[in-house]
């Protein structure tokens, strides 16, 4: 096992390195000189070229990338070409926000999602099925945008219930961790109706009810145990599109996560900040897949690595 | 907001400029003291250092904290602020300026004439980073005359100086904490002025908060302080208004603004701005000879319906334009107007021989308000013409400013959609898109204007010392230019603000500031 993860971390490094390589040339590729950009047009060709020299933009670039990968190694990102400031504090300081909205969305879409789809599977094709199987749907199928809106109609504008935007109250984050958490609900429901669907259909479930075991205890311990494995690879990829989901939701609610700063950072052509969301970004997603590898071992004792 | 700042981030530093509002002023809201007024902006500051922010609306907040030596009052006229007067010697090569006494920062420092050196100093350091301060190099060195009187001497005459001083760049921050080799000399992420309020604190992309200075030599504001909520979505900055969370927001979804209009929790400012909007022609086409021709330039200018547009496509947020300018510069006069006339446009258009035209166009999309769904209703207003319009075609912000801000040579459009707002409110900055001198690379003048006798009057008019000679002078190069017609003149930008019933003096400085130093709870 300690060497599989060894290996599995060695392995990690590579596709980090292409990472950082493709978002090296994508940066490159973007129109517009981000000197330039940063100079203003007032200012003159000797502003420009002196930040250019600054950023090291006028390297040939087989230099700016060996100069890129060396900073990294010494984790060093840079300084932001917008605020001056060093990307890892801009990043660190957005960071916390990020994490606290994915990760809430995440309990609620994993609680919600797995007690729906359970209770589908269970009462298949009953009302209640229709019900929670219609729901996934909408869930998957609404853009977050419209949703995020439509819930800051209802619960803000129309019940002056909860904070419209913004992070700066205990009950800001509800809403969009809702709107974030829905999707993967939707994901997430119907993978485990389906999964439960399969074991619930196994013998050794007609012969735990045989033997009198209550049905929670069939259901939880003996089923949606077995039926978990490919829940897991849903909610490991939920990871990633709660990233993703959070660029949207952070701009529509002002969360002021990472999301919005990759935004900002695109829009403003600032290379250091995007090269090093985009690269934590790929790290965190090279990072779960690893982890829930792992969980498999974890849950389900047939799979040993070696 | 964020078509503000898209609006403004590249087309150019001149764009990017901000005109200063000053930081006093007559109050102008009611007397009740409030506890926070909350404003909800699209954009998150980059920086709070008055020598590096080029962002309007930031601008806008930095000078409530940082007081500039004039400021622009609500009309756009210069007016005192820590000058009180000023003193322009026969040659233009120096300007003396008498200093408010009594004035204190903040951190409890004297304002003087050490003070404003200082601050100079800085700024003009070549070793600073200051984007706006091209203009101002002009200024050798700063004298200290006495404790209340400051000498600029400058190496050629700097007409527009006095609407130069009005940008929050060149505001006064406490000396002490500029001192040269210190860590906050380079950048002032906390800058200590003499404002009626002090930067008390900046969440980023949450939030700024700024408190209230008891100890200001002004009128002294009525709310305790002034949160500004950074909400980069329009319609939610629209919802936090409507649900009583935020009491004033820029900028919210224009195509609400007739709603907002009708709801009476909340009141709309449709605030006059600076910014022109201009279909640009190159009237250098080599492609579209026809268009090198005046005649055929004012016949497409009749034969857009821009009231239409501007009613139903840009929802009232703008008005037409009279002259190459917006009306609150410097230098304006109304000289004329292009009425919508299809038939007439038609004739003139045979008349000049150009009834097969053919015009490709492009508009960016999501960077002035409405852009291209205007820049679609002027191609189908064209078409109407017997034009045959190739457009509008679009594309992202970088590569549509290297479409457009090319060498004449390399000109591969003959109309495009473009918006100007000038640094500070001066013709001189609206008439660099009609100087020669201008053309790309060099500068932005993307339709390649060129008129001689125009060159020659703006060359006059920006270094005369003499301001009614000066507006003269603008005068006469916009009536040519109007005449030229090296745009599609179209409109005068305007910047809607909305704020709730429950405050009242939310008001505005006409180059997209909003001004709510002295709004109160009504």
């Amino acid at each position: 096992m300690l060497t599989y993860v060894l290996r599995r971390f060695l392995v990690a490094i590579p596709t980090l390195w292409g990472v950082a390589t493709v978002v090296f040339i994508m940066a490159r590729l973007l129109p517009g000189d981000p000197a330039r950009v940063i100079a203003g047009v007032l200012a003159t060709q000797g502003d420009v070229d002196r930040i250019r020299r600054q950023m090291g933009l006028d390297q040939p670039l087989p230099v700016q990338y060996l100069d890129f990968l060396g900073s990294l190694l010494r984790l060093d990102l840079g300084r932001s070409a917008h605020t001056n400031a060093p990307v890892l504090e801009e990043i660190g300081s957005r960071l916390p926000y990020t994490i606290e909205l994915a990760f809430v969305a995440l309990v609620v879409a994993v609680a919600i999602g797995i007690l729906a789809g359970v209770t589908a599977a269970v009462r298949r094709n009953s009302k209640t099925d229709l019900i929670i199987s219609s729901l996934s749907v909408f869930g998957i199928s609404m853009p977050v945008y419209w949703l995020g809106l439509m819930l800051i109609i209802v619960f803000a504008v129309g019940l002056h219930a909860l904070p419209a935007a913004g992070a700066d109250q205990p009950t800001s984050i509800i809403l969009p961790a809702l709107t974030l958490a829905l999707f993967s609900v939707g994901l997430i429901a119907r993978m485990t109706r389906s999964s439960m669907l399969e074991v619930l259909g196994q013998d050794y479930i007609r012969t735990a009810r045989a033997m009198g075991l209550g049905s929670g205890s069939v259901i939880f311990r003996h089923a949606l145990r077995n039926a978990l494995l490919p829940i897991i690879t849903v909610i490991g990829l939920q990871v990633g599109s709660l990233l993703g989901g959070a660029v949207l939701t952070e701009t529509i609610f002002a969360w002021p996560g990472v999301g919005r700063l990759l935004i900002d950072s695109i829009f403003f052509r600032d290379y250091p900040v995007v090269q090093g969301l985009v690269l934590m970004f790929g790290a965190t997603f090279i990072l779960v897949n690893l982890l829930v590898d792992l969980l498999y071992a974890y849950v389900d004792p047939r799979i040993r690595y070696s | 907001m964020r078509t503000k700042l898209l609006a403004l981030a590249v087309v150019g530093g001149l764009a990017l400029a901000a005109c200063g509002n000053g930081t006093t002023g007559t109050p102008t809201g009611g007397s009740k003291q409030g506890d926070t007024l909350r404003i909800a902006i699209g954009v998150d500051p980059d920086t709070m250092d008055p020598m590096r922010q080029t962002t309007t609306t930031i601008q806008n907040i930095v000078q409530m904290v940082v007081e500039t030596m004039v400021k622009i009052d609500t009309s756009g006229k210069v007016q005192p602020a820590l000058a009180t007067a000023w003193q322009t010697s026969s040659d233009g090569l120096t300007w003396t300026f008498t200093l408010r006494s009594g004035v204190k920062f903040s951190d409890g420092q004297p304002f003087n004439a050490a003070a404003v050196k200082a601050n100079f100093d800085r700024v003009l350091d070549p070793a600073s980073t200051c984007p706006l301060c091209g203009p101002m190099r002009g200024v050798k060195s700063v004298d200290v005359v006495d404790d209340t009187h400051v000498k600029l001497n400058l190496a050629k005459p700097i007409a527009p100086m006095l609407g130069l001083l009005t940008e929050v760049t060149f505001g006064i921050v406490a000396p002490a904490s500029i001192q040269k080799g210190g860590s906050t000399y380079s950048d002032q992420e906390k800058p200590i002025g003499t404002g009626p309020y002090t930067l008390a604190e900046r969440v980023k992309g949450d939030h700024v908060t700024l408190q209230r200075h008891d100890g200001y030599w002004g009128t002294k504001p009525n709310y305790k302080s002034q949160k500004f909520l950074i909400v980069p979505e329009a319609a939610s900055r629209e919802a936090l208004v409507r649900a009583g969370q935020a009491d004033v927001i820029l900028l919210p979804p224009v195509s609400d603004l007739p709603a907002l209009q009708r709801d009476s929790t909340v009141k709309v400012l449709l605030a006059p701005g600076d910014r022109t909007i201009f279909m640009a022609f190159n009237t250098q086409d080599s492609q579209q000879t026809l268009l090198q021709k005046p005649e055929v330039r004012q016949a497409l200018n009749y034969a857009i319906n821009k009231d239409q547009i501007i009613k139903s496509v840009l929802f009232g947020a703008a008005s037409p334009m009279d002259a190459p300018m917006a009306s609150t510069l410097f230098g304006y006069c109304k000289v004329g107007s292009y009425p919508y006339d299809v038939s007439k446009a038609k004739s003139m258009l045979q008349a000049a021989g150009a009834s097969n035209l053919t015009i490709n166009l492009v508009s960016p999309q999501g960077r002035y308000i409405q852009d291209f769904q205007a820049a679609q209703v002027i191609a189908n207003d064209l078409t109407a013409v017997g034009v045959k319009v190739n457009g509008p075609r679009t594309m992202d912000w970088p590569s549509y400013l290297g479409t457009i801000n090319v060498a004449p040579a390399k000109a591969s459009v003959d109309m495009h959609l473009l918006g100007w707002a000038p640094g500070y409110l001066d013709a001189s900055q609206a008439m660099v898109q009609f100087q020669s001198t201008q053309w790309p690379p060099a500068g932005l003048a993307t339709s390649y204007y060129q008129n001689p006798e125009v060159d020659q009057l703006l060359a006059k008019a920006n270094s005369e010392s003499d301001q009614s000679q000066r507006a003269t002078d603008y005068c006469t190069a916009s009536k040519q230019i109007w005449k030229d017609a090296p745009w599609l003149f179209l409109w005068v930008q305007r910047f809607p603000i909305v704020y709730s019933s429950k405050v009242t003096g939310v008001q505005s400085i006409p180059n997209e500031s909003f001004y709510t130093m002295y709004a109160s709870p009504a």
